[in-house]
Order: structure tokens, then C-alpha cells, then sequence
């Protein structure tokens, strides 16, 4: 390749997109610092340098990633599925008895973490398949194949147990659906069982009433798409059932059981456990205001409370120093990263590409929204980070491995 | 591609699902945005103060551990309270100059002798750790004297960040007694947090170090509780958030029912002198309690609860001593079982039928045996002898042949079958060694590197008890199961566990661990044998005599070192018809058996049958 294509200016490198990563990445040291501030040992052992070689490391990858062919994507598609899979296999039979230990393969170098490896390795693959195999609700036998591919790392992850990676390859492979041939009433007809579960979990009116009409609304989805008798009948009978099988469930469950499953949808009912937390972030949150408390002046009061303020909780050290202006600010940027990710696929006519990245946005999408709404007490309490900002090796070195594959598809794509 | 599609609608189709995405990015987000303004905006001022003013904390209730019991519920081992000083990091004023100033005045306090509490470099230590350890308090004084507590708490309006902490700490009534059983509490140490059994364990946490202490420290500890309270800008507690289901109850931990017998061990640890190295033995061999269990030299255990200082103190003294106090001699300690092992030697004879009561030998002990080139010495001259006044007299040269007809394959099998060799007993206390059967295979095995061979005439010496290693466990199991003749019990401590409100929780079950069982013909003959060792006027072990009772034992002298006196081994068992309990006695370097050792087990003996001593 001649250094004149490198120069051409005709859109090959999206730099505004570029731009917005390595604004995130900034932020995401000065934070991991202001929360780790307190940590006195020699500087090349603190968190925030050491978050500065995982990007470096990281920005290595994601160009040497550039040059890679879309077809050899195409084709590493197979193969990197099969390795995920092993390594997803090895990790639980060599599972020890120190916590998390199921997650991990310890190389004494570096620790490896096969499902993010498998995040990846699924995404490529379901896209690869996809491209070539439109799913059709007229025609159910396509989603045998997908569905198939799925299932294997989701249940996996499951059994590790990371929930909420496993969600990552659910909502990877919804919207991999989506992009290749459902329509949004198809979505919601998928998706409506979750949903009577949802609102069938509380016994409140309101519920009840939106139960109703989740119910209404599917038949008449159903009679409109005019989906053949026998899957129409399946789906309506499906949601009705989730509802009153999931409040079956519920009773059947032991009491110290349904605490359980309470205390993961409102950390608030347990205030000694992941409650504490949530209310620490709360706190240090709404503290911040509007304009923050500055720079370096939140980790003296709540934060000190937080054990995973660099890590799962860095909005909290983000939304009490630098306030609503601070968070909006970078909502704003995951915004405009997002949108700039996803109208790659604009570029090129290869649904491979518009699956690719698609998916890469969603995985992001999926982290940001959860991370943050954990943060801000309105999900569950779970492990995921937050892209960019939150301290920790493997993940900073997928979100860029997958932004050098958006990068790629775009260079690639325009070449073609 | 899409066949039923033309390509330009695919791609109009694409792009509006990718608005459709965009769109759902916008909503998640807006609804993001609208709970952080309520949060940082709406009810700003509530959280500014909370955070400012009300702080929640989690404090941890620390269960009570649980205590140690003899047999008879006297205590062995409770808890007392403990008072800590320590900073808060959290209720430190911000200013330095302010910081300063506490510092100051801490170190100037000074107790009723005018000595200062504080030394000004490790309460130096203590406020630089306060920078970065923020959430544990960091202790400056460690089990404070009442005294000192009340001068700390007087002025505790000029010592913000000061707080004083009650604690459980160990404590052991009888100091020394019984101390390698019980064995101690103290902090975890470094080494132990990144061993996976102790993955649960938390750094500070209290731990069971040797002992019953550890091998049921989980029992003891119970489970910690948890409660949430709130505090204010000076770190007193305003409220515990008991109301909204802020606070799980400890736990305690489970008591525990010992087999040991207190009396029993008084007198134990009476008839042994501190100043001697021993160990000594007594069990039930009907089901393997323990009744009593010494090793000296002792240490006292309540060192580790003091304070930093004193507890250095003891730990070099008792560390660096050359009688190596921390060895637990009685299960820890091998020994060669010397003269008592001829019991194995002569059972193993009667058992396969190559001796029997009525049989002698060619050559009588004149003094000595001659074998190839070797003359082996016997103790004594003892003339032409059967089995039971071999044993009796403990006489080597008949054993010298019987040995070598028998052959060790047959005796340590014997051995074997009554609790020596190689596998351990397993008792409920860590640190058991296994002994050492050696036969042709083993022992050039071990000594390959020394390039030592196996030679028959090994046996000479194997057969009288020199060689081999065993523990003083492993001699009270033997000599007992030997007198019971139905099967080895598995040696332990534990009775009962009860629960804090004296439920018993846990039964410990009687378990048969080794076969333990021999033709009555040749546990006549032993106990004829061991009843004479004692009860005849010529035997080795008379000095263990108690009238009334009828005692079975065997002696031993065990040779270690040229010149040195011998180690005494006495292992006894009573009574005879109805074995209740067997006792081993080793004193090292001590001299003979029957003069050193019987009388310490004699005593212990009497205790147990509840004899008076009478007077000499």
C-alpha cells in the first residue's frame, strides 16, 4: 500500500469518530487516577498508568486490525469460534475454589478472560452466518443454525456464572435478528414473553393492566404480520403462559430464594449487601450537583466506601466530581460514538459489515446502559464495565479491538 | 442477497433500522440523563448533606468464638474482653495542622505511672497509614488496660478520630495446661490469607493457630454479623438501621465438649517437670478419647492474646528456646519404641505360630548373643527364658532369635495391625507425624542416598524396638488396642459440639480404624506377659504396681545417642480383664524405663481410679 492512500482524505478514516474514542479513553485515565488517588506505591504500579498500557496495547491492536481483509474476517470466522468455545470449555472444568476463578486463565503473565475473547469471536461469527442466511419468522427452520450458534457460549457463560455476559450474546444476537430480516413487530413478538414475565412479577394494578394489554397488542401483531396459524397460536400462548408460569415459579420458590431474585432487581431491599453500594453511588452521585465537586475532591468522602469504584463503579467517582455537566458530557460522547459506529455500515452494501458493526455497537450500547443504570439504581447490580472509563486489561483491550474492527470495515469497505 | 428485495430497498430498509437503533440509543439515554438530573439536581440537597454529615457504615459483629470444655464442662479455654485504640481515617480532621495537634496530644497522655501510652514512632506509622487505609480502623494501642481506656475516653472530645474498640480475645485458665491440645488464637498472617483453604478469611481476622484451635476453627468462629448504622461528621454512631433489616445477628461460634479429663491432666502435667523434655499419652482404648495429653516443655498460650510488645516477648522466648517448647512431643515427636515394640515382636510370634508359651531357645542370655561376627549385647543376664519371662525381664537375647525366625515382614505386619507404621492415626489436631516400620524394601529405599543396604542381621536390633519411629500416640493406641483385642479407635479430642444455647449439634462417633484383632491364645499370652511385667517382683515395670488394680505394661529404653542416657518409654494399660485406659509415657534422655517413666504413669493411673497417693 503507497503512503498516498494513507493521506487520502476521501472519508477511509472516520477521524471524528477516532477523535470521540480517544476523548473516552482520556477520560477514562484521569478518572481511574482521581479514584485510585489515595494508593501511595510507585507510579508504574498504579491503576491509571497501568490503564495507559492497556490502551496503548490496545491502540497497537485495533491498527494492526486495519489492515486486516474483510474477507479474512470472513473466513478467521470458523476458527475463532471453535477456539472460543475450547477455551470457554477449559476454563470451567479447570475452575478453582478462589472467587471468579471460573473466568479466568492464568497465564502468570496476564490473565485471560475467554468470554470476551468469545464476545468477539460470536460477534464475527453470527454476522458471518447471517450475511449469507436471512432469518424469516415465515420460515422457522433459519433459525435453527443461529440459534444453535448461540446457545453453546450463552450457556457456557451461564454456567461460569456471568449472567450478564451471557446477556451481551443475547443482545448481540437480537439485534443481529433484526438487521437480518425481522421487522420491529417480529422483535416485539420474540421479545413479548420477557415482557409478560416483567410485568407479571408484581401484583400491582398498574401491572396488571399492562399485562392486558401486552396481551392485546400481540394478537393483533400477530393478525397483522399474518404469520401462519400454528406460530401465531405458539406465540400468544407463549406470552400468556410466561405470565402465569413465572407467578407459579415464584410461589414454588423457597423464601430465602424469592430474597435472592428481589435483591438482584432492587439492590435497595438489601442495604447490608449490593444495596450498600448502590446507595454509596447514590449518594456520591447526587452529591456531585450540577457543576461536580471537582477534580480530586470526591474520593475523600463516599468513595472510600466503594471496593469497585475504579473498576464496576467509576460513574459514581465521574457524577460526584464533575456533576450532571461532567456525565452529560460523556453521555453526550458515547452518543455521538455510537452514532458514528453505527453509520459505518452506511459505507458498505455487504450485510456482513452492516452485522459487524451493528453488533459492535450493541455490545457497547449494552455495557453503557448497564453499567451506568446499575450506578444510578435502576438495574440490577451486575459486574459489567462501562467502556473507555472503567479500569481493567481484558476489557479495555476488546472495546478496542472492536474499535479497530469498525475502523477496518470502513477502511476496507472503501477500497473495495 | 436478499432475493425477494431489489438493492437499493435493502439498503433504504438498512438505514431506517439503523435510525430505529439510534432512536432506542437516544431513548436508554434520555431516561439516563432524566434520573441523574433528579439525582444531582432535584434532590441535590439531601444527598450533599448525607454525604457531607451522615455517613452509613457497615460495622462488623464479630460472632464470639466458641469455648473449649473437658469431659466433665469444666472450661478449658473461654474469651475475655479486649480494649482497642484506634483511629478512624474517615473522622480525622482534613486540616494537617489539626492532625498535628491529636498527634500531640496522644503523645503526651500519659498513664497513673507518668509513662507515656503512645512512642512517637509507631503512632507516626499509624496516622501515615491513615492516608490511604480509609475504611478499617488502624489500631494504636492494643489491649488496653482499663485505665488507659478511661484516659483515652476522657478526652475524647479533643481527639476526634480516636475511638476505643472492644474485642474478644482468648483467654486460658490453666496457662500451660494442656496447651499443645488447645493450642492458640492469633491474628492471620500473610502466609495464611493466600492458602485457598483460608479463602474465606479476611486480613485482621482472628485465627486458630496448632491445636483444637485450628483444626475446628471453623466451628469455633461462628458466622460474623453485619449491622448498618449511621454517623455523624464526628463519627459517633447516631442510629443503628436496625428497622429497615440493616443488621444480621451474629452467629456464635460452637462450644466444645473435650475428652480430656481436667484432673486427669493436672495430675499429668504434675508428675512431668517442665524443665524435662516428654511427652505423655492417656487414652480410652474402647474408643479412642484422649483423656490426657502433655508435652514439655509447655508454653503458655495466653501470650499471644497480650499486647504487641509482651506477646513478642514471649513468642522469641518460647521460639528460639533449644527444648523447642512449640513441638507437640506426644504426636509430633518420633521416637524408637524400644523394648516396648517386643510386645509386637513376640505377638507376631504367637500369632503365626512360630513361638508359643512353652518354647526356648538353644542359646540362654549369657550377657549377649553372638551373630556372624557381631556380638549383640542384652541388658542383662537372664538365662534361659519362655516368652512371658522374656518379656518380663525384657531380655534382648531371646528376642535377638526370635526375631530372626520370625522375620520382620510378620512383625510389622503385626505392627501394624495395632496402630504403627506408616499412616496416621489421624487424630483431630494437626501436626501427627507417622512413625517407621522398616523392612528390607523401606529401608533401602530411605537410605539409598547414604548407600546403607538391608542385612539380616538389621533384625537384631529391629526386633527389640531400635530403628524403627514411632510417636507416643502411636504407643498408648498400641499398647491399648493390644489389651482390648477389638480393633484401633481413631484418637480423638472432640466429644460434642454445642451450640451456643447448648444444643448438641455434633456427636463424635467411635471409628475402627485399623483391624486391631488377634487369636486369644496370643492375647492371653500378652497380657500374662504385660500383667507380669508389672505385678512380679522381678519384672521391669514393678515401680508402676498399684494394688487394687491390676496394671499391664511394658518398658522400653530407647538408645539414640552413644553415651547419652537412654529415652524411657513405659506404656501401661489398666485394668487388664477390662482395659478402661492406656497410658505412654516418653522421657527423653531420661534414663530406663521402669525407673523414669512408670512412676509418672503410675500417678496418672491412680487419678483415674481415683486412689489416694500414699505416702513413702
Amino acid at each position: 500500500m503507497s503512503s498516498g492512500r494513507f493521506l487520502d482524505k476521501s472519508l477511509k478514516f472516520d477521524w471524528f469518530f477516532i477523535g470521540v474514542t480517544l476523548t473516552l479513553m482520556i477520560c477514562g485515565v484521569f478518572l481511574v487516577y482521581s479514584a485510585t488517588v489515595s494508593e501511595e506505591i510507585v507510579f508504574y504500579d498504579t491503576h491509571w498508568f497501568r490503564q495507559i498500557i492497556y490502551f496503548l496495547t490496545g491502540i497497537i491492536l485495533a491498527v494492526g486490525l486495519v489492515f486486516v481483509k474483510i474477507d479474512w474476517l470472513k473466513r478467521a470466522a470458523v476458527p475463532s469460534y471453535v477456539i472460543a468455545l475450547v477455551l470457554l470449555v477449559f476454563v470451567l472444568i479447570f475452575a478453582g475454589d478462589v472467587k471468579g476463578a471460573g473466568r479466568w486463565i492464568d497465564l502468570k503473565v496476564i490473565k485471560l478472560q475467554p468470554s470476551e475473547f468469545a464476545k468477539i469471536a460470536y460477534l464475527i461469527t453470527i454476522s458471518y452466518w447471517l450475511s449469507k442466511h436471512p432469518v424469516s419468522l415465515f420460515n422457522l427452520k433459519t433459525f435453527a443454525v443461529p440459534f444453535g450458534l448461540f446457545i453453546v457460549p450463552f450457556a457456557l457463560v451461564l454456567k461460569q456464572p456471568d449472567l450478564s455476559t451471557a446477556l451481551v450474546f443475547t443482545a448481540v444476537t437480537l439485534v443481529g435478528f433484526f438487521f437480518a430480516g425481522l421487522t420491529f413487530t417480529d422483535m416485539f413478538l420474540i421479545l413479548s414473553p420477557v415482557l409478560s414475565v416483567l410485568f407479571s412479577h408484581s401484583q400491582s394494578m398498574v401491572m396488571q393492566v399492562l399485562w392486558g394489554l401486552l396481551i392485546c397488542l400481540v394478537v393483533v401483531s400477530v393478525i397483522r404480520r399474518h404469520l401462519s396459524k400454528g406460530l401465531s397460536v405458539t406465540i400468544v400462548a407463549t406470552t400468556i403462559l410466561a405470565g402465569y408460569a413465572s407467578s407459579m415459579v415464584w410461589n414454588m420458590l423457597e423464601p430465602h430464594q424469592q430474597k435472592r431474585v428481589n435483591t438482584f432487581l432492587d439492590p435497595m431491599s438489601d442495604p447490608l449487601g449490593d444495596g450498600y453500594q448502590v446507595l454509596q453511588s447514590l449518594t456520591a452521585i447526587g452529591s456531585g450537583g450540577i457543576g461536580g465537586k471537582g477534580f480530586g475532591n470526591g474520593s475523600q468522602t463516599n468513595l472510600s466506601f466503594l471496593p469497585e469504584e475504579h473498576t464496576d463503579f467509576i460513574f459514581s467517582v465521574l457524577g460526584e466530581q464533575f456533576g450532571f455537566v461532567g456525565c452529560a458530557a460523556i453521555i453526550v460522547l458515547y452518543v455521538l460514538f455510537l452514532w458514528r459506529a453505527s453509520s459505518i455500515c452506511k459505507t458498505n452494501d455487504d450485510p456482513f459489515v452492516t452485522l459487524v458493526t451493528m453488533g459492535a455497537s450493541t455490545i457497547f450500547l449494552f455495557h453503557i446502559t448497564v453499567n451506568i443504570a446499575m450506578t444510578i439504581g435502576l438495574m440490577p447490580v451486575t459486574g459489567l464495565p462501562l467502556p473507555f472509563l472503567s479500569y481493567g486489561g481484558s476489557f479495555a483491550l476488546v472495546c478496542l479491538f472492536l474499535v479497530g474492527l469498525l475502523v477496518c470495515l470502513r477502511y476496507q469497505g472503501s477500497r473495495q | 442477497m436478499y432475493n425477494d428485495t431489489s438493492e437499493n430497498e435493502t439498503r433504504v430498509h438498512r438505514n431506517w433500522n439503523v435510525l430505529i437503533f439510534l432512536a432506542g440509543v437516544v431513548l436508554v439515554f434520555t431516561v439516563i440523563l432524566l434520573r441523574l438530573f433528579s439525582l444531582q439536581y432535584i434532590h441535590y440537597e439531601e444527598n450533599f448533606q448525607r454525604s457531607e454529615n451522615n455517613r452509613l457504615r457497615r460495622i462488623e459483629l464479630i460472632a464470639d468464638r466458641g469455648y473449649i470444655y473437658d469431659r466433665n464442662e469444666n472450661v478449658l479455654v473461654r474469651n475475655r474482653p479486649s480494649y482497642q485504640i484506634a483511629l478512624q481515617a474517615l473522622e480525622m480532621p482534613k486540616k494537617k495542622a489539626d492532625r498535628d495537634s491529636v498527634f500531640h496530644r496522644l503523645l503526651n497522655i500519659r498513664d497513673a505511672a507518668g509513662m507515656q501510652l503512645f512512642d512517637s514512632l509507631s503512632l507516626d506509622t499509624a496516622f501515615q497509614r491513615t492516608r490511604w487505609i480509609k475504611t478499617r480502623p488502624i489500631r494504636i494501642l492494643e489491649d488496653a488496660t482499663m485505665e488507659q481506656v478511661a484516659v483515652i475516653e476522657e478526652h475524647s472530645t479533643e481527639l476526634p478520630g480516636v475511638l476505643v474498640i472492644i474485642e474478644s480475645r482468648r483467654e486460658y485458665p490453666y496457662g500451660t495446661l494442656a496447651s499443645h491440645v488447645l493450642g492458640y488464637t492469633s491474628e492471620i498472617s500473610e502466609e495464611q490469607l493466600k492458602l485457598p483453604e483460608y479463602a474465606t478469611y479476611s486480613q485482621g481476622d482472628r485465627i486458630g493457630q496448632k491445636g483444637l484451635e485450628q483444626q475446628y476453627d471453623r466451628e469455633f468462629r461462628g458466622v460474623n454479623g453485619l449491622k448498618l448504622v449511621e454517623v455523624n461528621a464526628s463519627g459517633r454512631e447516631v442510629r443503628t438501621l436496625s428497622d429497615v433489616g440493616a443488621l444480621i445477628e451474629p452467629v456464635p461460634g460452637l462450644h466444645m465438649i473435650s475428652t480430656i479429663d481436667l484432673k486427669l491432666q493436672k495430675v499429668a502435667e504434675a508428675a512431668i517437670p517442665d524443665s524435662a523434655r516428654g511427652a505423655l499419652v492417656a487414652l480410652d482404648p474402647r474408643n479412642g478419647e484422649i483423656l490426657a495429653m502433655v508435652s514439655s516443655p509447655r508454653l503458655d498460650p495466653n501470650i499471644f492474646s497480650l499486647k504487641r510488645r509482651e506477646r513478642n516477648k514471649g513468642w522469641a522466648h518460647v521460639a528460639l528456646d533449644s527444648m523447642r517448647p512449640l513441638t507437640n512431643r506426644a504426636i509430633s515427636g518420633i521416637y524408637p519404641p524400644a523394648s516396648v515394640f517386643k510386645l509386637a515382636t513376640a505377638g507376631a510370634g504367637l500369632e503365626n505360630g512360630i513361638i508359643s508359651e512353652t518354647k526356648y531357645y538353644p542359646k540362654a542370655c549369657t550377657g549377649g548373643y553372638q551373630y556372624g561376627a557381631r556380638y549383640q549385647k542384652c541388658w542383662g543376664v537372664h538365662g534361659n527364658l519362655n516368652v512371658v519371662h522374656a518379656l518380663r525381664l525384657s531380655c534382648d537375647v531371646y528376642f535377638y532369635q526370635a526375631g530372626l525366625e520370625i522375620d520382620m515382614a510378620r512383625i510389622n505386619e503385626f505392627a501394624r495391625r495395632f496402630g504403627y507404621g506408616e499412616k496416621l492415626l489421624e487424630v483431630d489436631i494437626p501436626g501427627e507425624r507417622a512413625g517407621w516400620l522398616p523392612d528390607s524394601a523401606s529401608f533401602n529405599r530411605r537410605n539409598k542416598r547414604l548407600g546403607w543396604r538391608w542385612a539380616r542381621g538389621l533384625i537384631l536390633n529391629l526386633a527389640i524396638g531400635q530403628g524403627q519411629m514411632v510417636t507416643p500416640l502411636q504407643q498408648a493406641v498400641f499398647v491399648g488396642s493390644l489389651a482390648t483385642n477389638k480393633g484401633v479407635y481413631r484418637p480423638h479430642f472432640m466429644k460434642e459440639l454445642r451450640d451456643a444455647s447448648g444444643n448438641v449439634v455434633h456427636r463424635y462417633e467411635p471409628e475402627i480404624i485399623r483391624s486391631g484383632t488377634m487369636k486369644p491364645e496370643t492375647h492371653r499370652v500378652l497380657m500374662a506377659a504385660m500383667d507380669s511385667v508389672v505385678n512380679h517382683p522381678g519384672g521391669t515395670g514393678k515401680r508402676g504396681a498399684i494394688p487394687g488394680i491390676r496394671v499391664g505394661a511394658k518398658t522400653g529404653s530407647g538408645e539414640w545417642k552413644k553415651g547419652q542416657k537412654t529415652h524411657a518409654w513405659y506404656a501401661a494399660v489398666a485394668p487388664l480383664d477390662d482395659p478402661q485406659i492406656a497410658v505412654a509415657v516418653v522421657m527423653e534422655a531420661a534414663g530406663g524405663g521402669g525407673s523414669v517413666g512408670a512412676p509418672i504413669a503410675r500417678k496418672v493411673l491412680m487419678a483415674y481410679f481415683g486412689l489416694e497417693e500414699e505416702n513413702k
